[in-house]
């Protein structure tokens, strides 16, 4: 201290160094005792490595903070570990750094309080719990699409109760409820809460549970984090929707639910399936169930028709009317080679007729020759053998003459004959 | 078969020996007593194939009008 002047004594001519002036805080705050001191740590630094924490100690109601050392040993021997966020009651002494002319107070112990602790130990039985697997995603189960009956635990007259129910019915108007009324908030309510669940859960009818209930500060909610109630959710076999108000703290039961809803309005929409979308569904499958038959029997009747078009079913008088034609045309040709034939049969006639006229002696007779024949028909060609006092006929051109013969005579030289 | 019977023939199988009638007809190579057979057979099937065809179009009709109602 010999090379600092003393405090007092510094002026505008003979100032007092930065060094002084720090030291002098520092050994007066240093001379400041320990103290208890209450706050919420919002946020906190440990740095691997480092021996020292930093934490961040804020008022509770105040805009007002101070920042906290603590020995790193100290920080983690913290049982629940300390959560940004937590109230904590830390026993400290002010302490000033000369280094950056820093305020601080150095803690040598720090507990949780209040809704810190209860933070804390809820994220510690959360750990363990989703250890033991309660919360495995795999173990949920699905919802009903249609429950026959929903169980509905809450409070009685509770808005939680109308909000449910009044928007599951305007859903699905012949929703059925079955009410298991519990406190939803205090000492009783945890068992309460595990009593009513457990009967829905006994319930034949009852196809899902509700838990519903509005929102609530973190203690409010602390029923619904009951290590009873969530091991009694994880036993029963009936799907449970947990309704507890939006919250950013969520109590266990959404983690161990088969499905979280975050308001008891959206628990009513899980549960029930909308009349009106499902109704239009319906309508639009029967839509297309029957333009599928009538498509059907379109396209068959279509087939049919053209089958029955076909001149062979149509207008079965072709088969009979090929055939009729084939038999017109066999006729026509029968008759046609009957009549030729006939016609040079009758051309062999004439020429025959020709002929035998040719052949004829008629011409001959006509020319004023006759044929004698005698009484037998016998041709008489000599005049031998034809006596006086025999008849002969004389065949001339137009007729017989009948004779008797007077007599013969013969004639020496035939080419003399005319 | 009794005509009985016949009703009982299932749509697909009348029509598939409809169109085997009709094939046949069409290919001809027939005696006429043959043919005519076929066609009176011919006649029958499509009338069978008509009748299911009425009675589904009959059934659907009356479930849509049900509906309507």
């Amino acid at each position: 201290m010999n090379a600092v002047p003393s405090l007092r004594d510094a002026t505008a001519e003979s100032p007092a160094p930065v060094r002084a002036v720090s030291n002098a805080l520092s050994q007066w705050i240093g001379q400041l005792g320990a103290v208890w001191v209450e706050g919420q740590v919002t946020q906190f630094t440990r740095r691997p490595g480092l021996g020292t924490v930093f934490l961040t100690l804020r008022d509770a109601v105040a805009e007002v903070s101070v920042q906290v050392t603590c020995a790193r040993t100290l920080f983690d021997s913290l049982n629940p570990p300390l959560v940004e966020g937590a109230s904590v009651i830390v026993h400290a002494r002010p302490s000033f750094y000369a280094g950056n002319g820093s305020l601080s107070l150095a803690a040598s112990d720090i507990r949780m309080v209040g809704l810190g602790e209860l933070l804390a130990r809820l994220e510690r039985r959360r750990q363990l719990l989703a250890a033991e697997g309660l919360f495995d995603p795999a173990r949920k189960r699905r919802l009903p699409f249609l429950p026959g009956c929903v169980g509905l635990v809450t409070a009685p007259g509770s808005a939680a109760e109308r909000d449910v129910v009044e928007h599951a019915r305007r859903r699905w108007p012949a929703v059925r409820f079955e009410m298991a009324y519990a406190a939803m908030q205090g000492q009783r309510s945890a068992l309460e809460v595990i009593e009513a669940v457990e009967r829905l859960d006994r319930h034949p009818d009852v196809d899902v549970i509700v838990v519903a209930r509005g929102g609530g500060s973190v203690e409010d909610l602390l029923s619904f984090s009951d290590e009873g109630l969530i091991r009694a959710v994880h036993a029963v076999r009936t799907p449970v929707v947990s309704a507890i108000g939006h919250e950013p703290d969520s109590p266990l039961l959404d983690l161990v639910a088969d499905v979280r809803a975050s308001t008891p309005t959206d628990a009513a929409k899980r549960v029930v399936p909308d009349v009106v979308e499902e109704q239009r569904h319906v309508v639009a499958a029967r839509d297309r169930l029957r333009g599928g038959v009538h498509q059907l029997l379109a396209r068959e009747q279509q087939l049919l028709d053209s089958l029955r078009s076909r001149p062979v079913l149509a207008d079965p008088r072709t088969l009979v009317d090929e055939r009729l034609t084939e038999v017109a045309a066999l006729r026509e040709r029968t008759r046609r080679s009957l009549s030729h034939s006939l016609d040079r049969a009758a051309d062999n006639l004439d020429h025959h007729r020709a002929r035998a006229r040719a052949l004829s002696p008629l011409a001959t007779l006509q020319r004023g020759y006759a044929v004698l024949q005698d009484d037998s028909g016998q041709v008489v060609a000599s005049v031998a053998g034809v006596e006086a006092g025999r008849a002969i006929s004389v065949r001339v051109a137009d007729g017989r003459v009948l004779a008797t013969t007077t007599g013969t005579e013969s004639v020496s030289d035939s080419q003399e004959t005319p | 078969m009794s005509p009985s019977d016949e009703q009982e023939i299932p749509y697909e199988q009348a029509r598939e020996e409809l169109v085997e009638v009709v094939q046949k007809l069409e290919a001809g190579g027939l005696t006429l007593e043959e043919s005519l057979a076929l066609w009176e057979r011919g006649e029958k099937l499509a009338t069978i194939c008509q009748t299911w065809l009425d009675g589904a179009r009959e059934r659907l009709e009356r479930v849509i009008t049900a509906d309507d109602d």
